[in-house]
């Protein structure tokens, strides 16, 4: 257990615009499970991605057993039995399963030809080697995520990885595909005399499954420890560079209304499914309510319907008791509702726009910003913009830099920006800090919560349970499309909460029972 | 005056008609297989054409004359790859961009080169050999369709069954439909999507030279300005309606051929031509939406309704 | 107000620069390979396109199809929908001028040029509307049916003018003339120049105003730059789409209606010589801004009619400025390429050098 398998040395990685990775010395010992944790933007996925031969680094070497090696392309990381599980899957949607986990490797007939039946047996020796099943004639796309990630691991396992290195495996898993994982892992490293690399921000599992843990922060390697020497408390504070402990945030008592009302609403989400299941919930002014939920619980759809931006099956959304339903989101927003989505660059910004042509969308043609509503009037959009970016504290030379060249917070800042300028009397605030460095993201709550203090109705979604506690008047959690409890923030703990979010205790269901 | 369209005849015209349009296609959907879109079939035809003449012409030979117009398509190829892979611009402007490139060299050739205007034809171009089956000679049908073509004919018929084969029977065609697919995903298995493309892109100028050299020096042998007249489009909507799979595209290639060949014959008893003329691109039109639309009740059925 | 040119637009302005030369060096070699000496080659060009009043005046009325079908090209594209099908709607429109050109033949001069104008704008406009329509609701490629569409309509106008329109003398595949009161002057002797360019120059301004300084303008650019966004921030993209096209295709009619009314004073079968493709590759070349499409069409306007002088005095064949221009249409597609390969190569030379002196 002791001897080096991998040892990386002054590894740099310089993009146009960051310093992704910064003299990063790391070593990999044989059999361990290595845990890699650090925030988003921290180089990880770089680094992990220079092993594998996806990306170059700018400086730096690879030692494998105490060789030096270059690794430039994947096929090298292959044939040093490095494999890697990443992130989002790469697999073939129209190809078979048997075909993507044989793909680079194919067994052959008279040399030229693809042996389609070796490539099943293949497939079916893995399955019973590993025990993890997969349908080998099945279509990539036919199965559920966790299975597609099953395909990922037999496909790196095909390939003769004895090195696997695992991106965010969790972040797309359930909690019970979770711990199946953590079973299949475990059980490579101790049967099947495997190395795992695991790359999360999420500190339990770290805690749960690792051996030891190297912490970045900033393209930078902060530390590697032992696992059994660490705590999350420990670990996170690496991770941020400071304690993670924030000010409490000042709230003031806001006496309030019902300003938003959702009944018995019912969603489908792109595949067709029902993403919501009947939800009801109420949102007064001056409140912030939180939802709580693993993603890709209904969490998404339910904001898309609130904006207009998803059609409704079912039920309705009123706000200050006229319903919306059927109304485009330009009507939606007339009504009163701002809306911070959840994926800036998809949805909220234009990105090979100016910082001036994203904030005066939505007011783009009112009055005094387009004269009778046609022509554009630069003056005021300028002045506008430049208010904004002052309050925001948005870091920029000029307001006619593209957006793509600043960095996420800047970014989130000009969302937030123009979303709180429209003064409406609601707010749909969706992962607001997703992405964003601390300074960033203490300015942002500290944003909410005036909003909140003036009056305002926000509804808060948001993976980060930190941020929701931090925020929250009130939480509602979501599992599958429905409510499963609804509680006043400091009447449960983040550890109860869990049940909650993964459907193991439900409130509504044991009202009704 | 049906029996005087629909007769042996039209048939041959059909196989002839349709052989260039099934060589640029084949061509084309491997382009299409590995992620790229290329428009630009139409100058690269027309290249192979010119090429081919000159090759026939200046070495005597008709087997010189379609070297040299596949070293171009391979040179065409790799231009486009380069410009499309490489620099990531936009392959439909790169396309067009080859076309007209195309346009502009050959006429500027033709007349640089021979010192005419319009058309070269010349008794020095030696055209394609045509294959004959003594065995099948006056047997019905068969003799019509199998005997007297010029060898592209054949060549093409082959090339339908052999890039079938290749994209769905070997690694290599996997990985063409891979790299078109999810190249990344391709990328970590350690096969270069970037080689894929380039290859998919080489085939499709030779194919693209074959079927300009047929054109030059198949039947006729001369080169006329815009000679490919259309038919890297009217084989772009081949791939298209054929979804491109070799077989399909095969048989829309077919198709087209034979409303290409109708038209020739009813202009000869005076019918306007100009609607056969047009199916190629007015069924392409109508399979998209026929497609999409059953794609799409398909879909709603279980329930999707996104908004663009 | 300050015009703010940002580092982005000079950038661009210095390859668009090079692009040209480079194109103009590879012309200049052909040239040479061909014997013949580029100097005197582009000497005569040049003459041919600015030497005198009369050549100026060709190459004036060169861009008036090209500035219309750049600016329709320039205007759907920025609204991210793709209208290939300039050609197409180009023959329709020119093809209706002629129709209402040859068949109102009582109505006063203006009225009847106006006419003729709106029939050939929504005629193309119309064209236009269908594969706005598939792409919109159907989310069919546009670049393929505007594409297949051009095909169809030259085909459609190629049957009309030599079957139930042909003209009753004269020549073949063409159209009865027009009425004599609703044909263009002519501005300069001997030239084809006539007051459609005054017509093109009052259009375009219109198509500049709505494109860079009204809410719509934005509108399209945004829907163009990421729909979603936009449709988030409470603009109507497949609205917005729909309008670009139509505007597209309307400007396109008019290209060709203005051929008709202008140069020919009939419909003929090849009327259009590629123009809307010539107009697409301007705005390419331009980034779809408007200003550039009114600059890039003089200057291949010029090419056009100077290359005739220089195949004239040199014998080098005209065609050799489509090859120039397919050249600086390759370079300014792969630009952003080649900037990004010579960075990266610029910036790793740096940091290693950096990483050595260690």
């Amino acid at each position: 257990m002791e001897e080096n398998i991998i040892e990386l040395r002054g590894i740099t990685k310089q993009f146009p615009a960051v310093l992704a990775n910064d003299n990063i010395n790391l070593s990999i010992q044989k059999g361990e499970i290595h845990a890699i944790v650090g925030e988003n933007g921290a180089g990880k996925s770089t680094l992990m991605k220079i092993l594998y031969g996806l990306l170059e680094p700018t400086s730096g070497e690879i030692f494998f057993k105490g060789e030096p090696i270059k690794i430039t392309n994947p096929s090298i990381a292959i044939d040093h039995g490095i494999g890697m599980v990443h992130q989002h899957f790469m697999l073939l949607p129209s190809f078979t399963v048997a075909e993507n986990i044989v793909l680079g490797t194919e067994p052959r007939r008279r040399k030229i030809f693809m042996d389609f039946k070796q490539a099943i047996e293949i497939t079916e020796e893995l399955v019973n080697t590993y025990g993890l099943k997969v349908n080998p004639h099945l279509k990539a796309e036919e199965v559920s995520v966790g299975i597609q990630q099953r395909i990922e691991i037999l496909k790196a396992l095909h390939k003769g990885a004895d090195i696997l290195i695992l991106d965010e495996p969790t972040a797309v898993l359930t909690p019970q595909e979770t711990e199946e994982l953590f079973v299949v892992i475990r059980k490579l490293v101790k049967e099947l005399n495997k190395t795992v690399i695991i790359i999360t921000h999420k500190l339990q599992e770290v805690m749960a499954l690792s051996h030891r843990v190297s912490v970045m922060r900033q393209g930078k390697l902060v530390g590697t420890v032992d696992t059994k020497d660490a705590t999350e408390q420990i670990l996170a504070e690496m991770m941020v560079g400071r304690e993670v402990l924030f000010d409490p945030l000042d709230k003031k008592e806001v006496e309030g209304t019902t300003v938003l009302e959702v009944q018995e609403l019912k969603v489908k989400d792109n595949r067709g499914l029902f993403a919501l299941k009947s939800i009801d919930l109420k949102l007064k002014s001056g409140e912030i309510l939180g939802i709580a939920g693993v993603e890709g619980n209904g969490q998404s759809e339910l904001v898309e319907a609130l904006t207009g931006l998803r059609e409704i099956e079912k039920g309705q959304i009123l706000i200050e008791n006229k319903n919306i339903t059927g109304k485009d989101p330009r009507e939606i927003r007339e009504m009163g509702m701002a809306h911070v989505p959840e994926d800036r660059l998809a949805t909220g910004l234009s990105k090979k726009a100016t910082i001036t042509e994203n904030m005066m969308m939505g007011t783009h043609d009112k009055e005094p910003y387009a004269i009778k509503g046609i022509h554009i009037n630069k003056k005021p959009i300028r002045e506008r913009a430049e208010r904004l970016i002052k309050e925001f504290d948005v870091r920029t030379p000029t307001q006619d830099v593209l957006v793509e060249n600043l960095s996420g917070g800047n970014m989130q800042k000009i969302i937030i920006a123009r979303e709180f300028s429209f003064d409406t009397p609601i707010l749909i605030i969706s992962q607001p800090t997703r992405g964003v460095d601390i300074g960033a993201i203490e300015f942002i709550h500290k944003e909410i919560i005036e909003k909140r203090n003036e009056g305002c109705a926000i509804l808060l979604i948001s993976a980060e349970l930190d941020e929701l506690f931090r925020l929250s008047d009130r939480m509602i959690t979501i599992y599958e499309g429905e409510i499963t409890g609804e509680f006043i923030n400091g009447e449960i703990s983040k550890k109860e909460i869990g049940l909650y979010m993964t459907g193991k205790q439900n409130k509504t269901q044991e009202g009704r029972a | 005056m049906f029996k005087e369209l629909f007769n042996l005849t039209l048939l041959q015209n059909t196989i002839r008609t349709a052989t260039p349009l099934i060589l640029a296609a084949l061509g084309g959907l491997l382009t299409m297989h590995s992620g790229m879109l290329n428009i630009g079939m139409e100058g690269m035809i027309l290249l192979g054409a010119f090429f081919g003449v000159v090759g026939s012409y200046f070495f005597a030979s008709s087997l010189a004359g379609v070297a040299l117009a596949v070293v171009v398509g391979i040179l065409i190829g790799v231009i486009f790859g380069f410009f499309v892979i490489e620099l990531k611009a936009d392959e439909f402007i790169i396309g067009i961009a080859i076309n007209i490139l195309a346009g502009g060299l050959t006429i500027f050739l033709l007349r640089s080169m021979f010192g005419v205007k319009g058309a070269f034809s010349s008794p020095g171009i030696i055209s394609l050999p045509r294959l004959n089956f003594p065995s099948l000679k006056g047997i019905p049908f068969l003799d019509v369709i199998f005997n007297n073509h010029s060898v592209f004919v054949y060549i093409s018929w082959i090339l339908v069954i052999l890039t079938y084969l290749f994209l769905y029977k070997t690694p290599y065609g996997m990985w063409i439909r891979a790299a078109g697919e999810h190249p990344e995903a391709l990328e970590t298995t350690g096969v270069s999507a970037r080689k894929m493309k380039y290859i998919s892109s080489i085939i499709c100028g030779v194919f693209c030279g074959f079927a300009g050299a047929h054109l030059s020096l198949g039947y006729l042998t001369l080169f006329t300005e815009n000679m490919s007249a259309n038919r890297g489009f009217i084989a772009l909507a081949a791939i298209i309606f054929g979804a491109s799979n070799p077989l399909k595209t095969f048989g829309a290639a077919l198709l087209f051929g034979f409303f290409d060949a109708l038209g020739i014959r009813l202009q000869v008893v005076g019918i306007p031509s100009q609607f056969t003329q047009m199916i190629p691109y007015l069924v392409t039109v109508i399979a998209l939406f026929i497609i999409t639309k059953k794609h799409l009740t398909k879909v709603k059925k279980v329930g999707e309704k996104e908004g663009a | 107000m300050k015009k703010f040119i940002t580092s982005k637009d000079t950038e661009y302005l210095i390859s668009l620069f090079l692009s040209i030369t480079a194109a103009l060096i590879i012309g200049a070699l052909i040239m040479m390979a061909n014997g013949r000496s580029p100097i005197i080659g582009y000497a005569s060009l040049i003459r041919g396109a600015f030497g005198s009043k009369y050549n100026i005046a060709t190459t004036l009325a060169k861009t008036v199809p090209l500035i219309l079908t750049g600016l329709a090209t320039a205007i759907s594209f920025r609204s991210g929908i793709y209208n290939i099908g300039g050609e197409g709607q180009l023959y329709l429109g020119a093809f209706a001028a002629a129709y209402v050109g040859f068949t109102f033949t009582t109505l006063p001069g203006v009225i009847g040029i106006l006419l003729a104008i709106i029939a050939g704008a929504i005629v193309g406009a119309l064209y236009a509307f269908i594969p706005a329509l598939l792409k919109v609701y159907y989310k069919i490629d546009e670049v393929i049916t505007t594409i297949m569409l051009n095909s169809v309509a030259v085909l459609f106008t190629d049957y009309l003018v030599n079957y139930p329109f042909a003209a009753n003398q004269g020549k073949m595949g063409g159209t009865d003339m027009v009425e004599t009161s609703y044909r263009l002057s002519r501005l300069i002797r001997l030239s084809t120049l006539n007051t459609s360019i005054f017509m093109m120059g009052f259009i375009a301004l219109i198509i500049y105003y709505i494109m860079q300084k009204t809410s719509t303008g934005y509108s399209f650019k945004m829907v163009g730059q990421n729909a979603t966004f936009a449709k988030y921030g409470g603009i109507n993209a497949k609205k917005q789409m729909i309008v670009a096209m139509l505007i597209s295709g309307g400007l396109c009619g008019v290209a060709g209606v203005l051929e008709v009314l202008g140069t020919h004073y009939r419909f003929l079968q090849n009327i259009s010589p590629g123009f809307a493709f010539d107009g697409m590759l301007v705005a390419l070349i331009v980034k779809n801004n408007p200003i550039g499409v009114v600059f890039m069409s003089i200057f291949f306007g010029a090419l056009k009619t100077g290359s005739i002088a220089m195949e004239n005095t040199t014998s080098i064949p005209s065609e050799l400025v489509l090859v120039i221009q397919a050249i600086i249409i390759l370079f300014i597609a792969g630009e952003a390429g080649f900037k990004r390969i010579i960075k990266d190569y610029l910036m790793k030379r740096n940091l290693q050098q950096k990483v050595g002196g260690k």
